[in-house]
């Protein structure tokens, strides 16, 4: 159990934990149970960090919708199941009105059992599985891009770079490391390339000198290698095919968008990934992350800080709009927004099934460096269904 | 052509587990505890290279000092955690090394970063050569003769040093080796240093593979380990070596071999064979002379 770090709101969180009742009636619970520990850490840490940020940005204005300060009550799911179900009870028990589940689908539906039958809007930290909220409910949100928007937009910029072949490399151990190149293959046999090959491997395997071997073996080398793996599973994948001499450029997603990564240096060259926004000189997203610097006292190490962030707006924004602090009312006003204008772009939940509609920022790894290459918001037509 | 290659990469990767085994081995042939902190050994060891290297200390002086930091590592384990434990039973045993790992890991997470770091290794370890339609990777050839020359060094130092015969004599009746006079305490501890020694020899060639040092990193390769010294008798070193070239190979190949709709259960595949050859042979292909039951 992991408490805030700042003795007032540690000291709020304790009194919402004695009040039966949850908190004071112009307060605002929120429930936080994140991966602090664990495989999903690298990933819930930055996250819960800009959520912080902005929670305590909002509440030194008087609190959510500029009127109810927001309580955090922030809890360790250890990245593992059993142990999220046990801190949403919690948290719930607690009286958390809005929830905050981890980085990922199955933990968020997980906790989101729970808080769909009573309508406590639930905000996943960054997890992008579409299937996310089809399989929870109206009260589940996401708020990254999804794993089928964010496909769509890097089969447009690799069609729209001329490439014809890809081979799709898929995990059956997440939802994530299954479906998102599954999703890329759609959009790019739709447009005209051809997936030449599909490899798979296991979360945590150390060895993947077998699956290199396999692409190194293909007839007609492909153009690109399209996969949703991870740290630390990329890196060695990555590491293990350039020593086979295996040069085909590899497109990745969101994942990819981290210090590790970015870390390898040269042999991250020419690597492509999404992020949630891009900071152009002059943007929203710039000014956040200086901001961001002087708060945390180090630069955001990827978008995971702004999405935590921007999480905290949209909930600010909704309560506005609800002018109430009931579940139920703040439910309805996220479902409804639209254009709303935030840190990275604008955001719409209206007319979507929680899965958030925004621009993509595509990028490009050279000599250790993250470049921009565009801004994509794909057709609705062209993204895959759940 | 490609089988050859895949074999190559079986016996690879079959080396790294090998090393962990033997790891395993040792120290569960004298003291009887299955040390699960053992891939904690080689999480140190990666953190080690990582901060070495970052103070600048030349790549070569790097390893020596992370296989050092292993060594120590594994002998201060002992002291802190384990010695209070003797003559505890198994069960106790094994739950104090599930505390080490654990706690262990926990501090990693939350003291270094929860993120993995990236490790860069030099390039020639990196590349590889082509001979005609095979391609040898250096790392993976590495790994091969490592293992082979820590696996015949290890040999000669049990069968040639007062050290190596007292630890194999414990082995077989530790009450006995007492009796002669030989000091519980070094026999112990040393079987710890090889043990570290062994963990951070194949924690570099695992992070050769794999370019990056996580807090979590140790899970798998002691799971590994485990299994390849159950394969080949608990106790037994040759069986443990034994263990972890069958597994190395055996996955290897299968992830070769399967076709693609059938890949996601070779984890499985793998789990039943062992399961198999328990059936078979319940102490295992080479069991140890006096068979340490828990």
């Amino acid at each position: 159990m992991t408490f805030s770090r700042t003795p007032g709101l540690a000291a709020a969180g304790l009194a919402a934990l004695v009040c039966a009742s949850g908190a004071l009636a112009e307060d605002i619970t929120i429930g936080v149970a994140t991966a602090q520990t664990g495989g999903l850490a690298p990933f819930d840490q930055p996250a819960l960090l800009g959520f912080r940020m902005a929670i305590e940005e909002i509440n030194a204005k008087g609190g959510l919708g500029g009127s109810y300060p927001a309580e955090l009550i922030v809890k360790d799911t250890r990245s593992d199941t059993a142990q999220t179900v046990t801190v949403g009870q919690e948290l719930i028990d607690a009286g958390a009105q809005v929830m905050i589940t981890p980085c990922d689908a199955d933990p968020s539906i997980a906790i989101g059992q729970m808080t769909q039958p009573l309508s406590i809007p639930a905000f996943t930290f960054c997890g992008t599985a579409p299937i996310l909220p089809l399989a929870v409910g109206d009260a589940m949100f996401g708020s990254y891009p999804g794993d089928n928007l964010q496909a769509a937009a890097v089969a447009d910029l690799a069609i729209a770079e001329g490439k014809k072949t890809v081979y799709l490399l898929t995990s059956p151990d997440s939802t994530y490391t299954a479906n998102l190149p599954e999703y890329f293959g759609i959009v790019f046999e739709a447009k005209g390339g051809s997936v030449v090959g599909r490899g798979s491997y296991t979360m945590g395997q150390p060895d993947f000198s077998a699956e290199v071997t396999k692409i190194k073996a293909l007839p007609e080398p492909p153009d690109l290698i399209m996969t949703a793996a991870y740290e630390p599973d990329f890196p060695a994948f990555l590491q293990q095919l350039r020593a086979a001499g295996v040069e085909t450029p590899i497109y990745g997603a969101d994942a990819l968008n981290t210090p590790t990564i970015q870390g390898l240096g040269k042999l991250a060259d020419g690597i492509v990934f999404t992020a949630a926004g891009y900071a152009a000189p002059g943007s929203k997203l710039e000014a956040f992350n200086r901001a961001f610097e002087d708060y945390a006292g180090h630069a955001p190490e990827s978008t995971y800080e702004v999405n935590g962030y921007e999480i905290a707006m949209i909930i600010d924004e909704a309560v506005r709009q609800a002018g109430s602090t009931d579940p139920e009312a703040i439910r309805a006003a996220i479902a409804g927004l639209s254009d709303f204008p935030s840190v990275t772009g604008s955001i719409t939940y209206a007319g979507t099934t929680g899965m958030p509609v925004r621009a993509i920022a595509l990028m490009r790894y050279a000599d250790g460096v993250a470049e921009y290459v565009d801004t994509i918001t794909p057709d609705a037509a062209d993204v895959p269904a759940p | 052509m490609i089988l050859l290659q895949q074999l190559i990469n079986a016996v690879s990767l079959g080396g790294v587990y090998a090393l962990l085994a033997l790891g395993l081995a040792i120290v569960f042939s004298i003291v009887g505890l299955i040390n699960f902190a053992h891939g904690e050994l080689m999480t140190i060891s990666g953190y080690v290279l990582l901060a070495s290297l970052a103070m600048g200390v030349p790549f070569a002086a790097s390893v020596a000092v992370a296989l050092a930091g292993a060594a120590l590592a594994a002998v201060a384990m002992e002291r802190i955690a384990f010695r209070p434990m003797r003559g505890a039973d198994v069960t106790s045993l094994l739950l104090t090394s599930f505390a080490v790992s654990s706690l262990l890991k926990v501090v990693f997470q939350n003291g270094i970063s929860a993120r993995p770091q990236p490790v860069s290794m030099p390039g020639w370890m990196t590349s590889a050569t082509a001979f005609g339609p095979v391609t040898l990777g250096h790392g993976p050839m590495l790994c091969i003769a490592l293992s082979i020359c820590a696996l015949i060094g290890l040999e000669l130092f049990l069968r040639y040093t007062t050290m190596g015969i007292a630890m194999r004599a414990a082995a077989a009746d530790f009450d006995v080796v007492r009796l002669m006079g030989i000091s519980a305490g070094r026999i112990i501890a040393t079987a710890f240093l090889l043990s570290g020694l062994l963990a951070g020899l194949a924690a570099m060639l695992w992070l050769a593979q794999r370019a990056s040092v996580d807090p979590l990193m140790g899970f798998t390769p002691v799971l590994k380990a485990f299994i390849a010294t159950v394969i080949g008798g608990l106790g037994s070193l040759r069986g443990a070596v034994l263990g972890g070239f069958l597994l190395g190979v055996v996955e290897v190949l299968l992830q070769a071999l399967l076709p693609s709709d059938i890949l996601p259960y070779r984890d499985a595949i793998v789990l039943s064979a062992v399961i198999a050859v328990l059936m078979a042979r319940p102490n295992g292909l080479i069991p140890a002379v006096n068979a340490q039951r828990s």
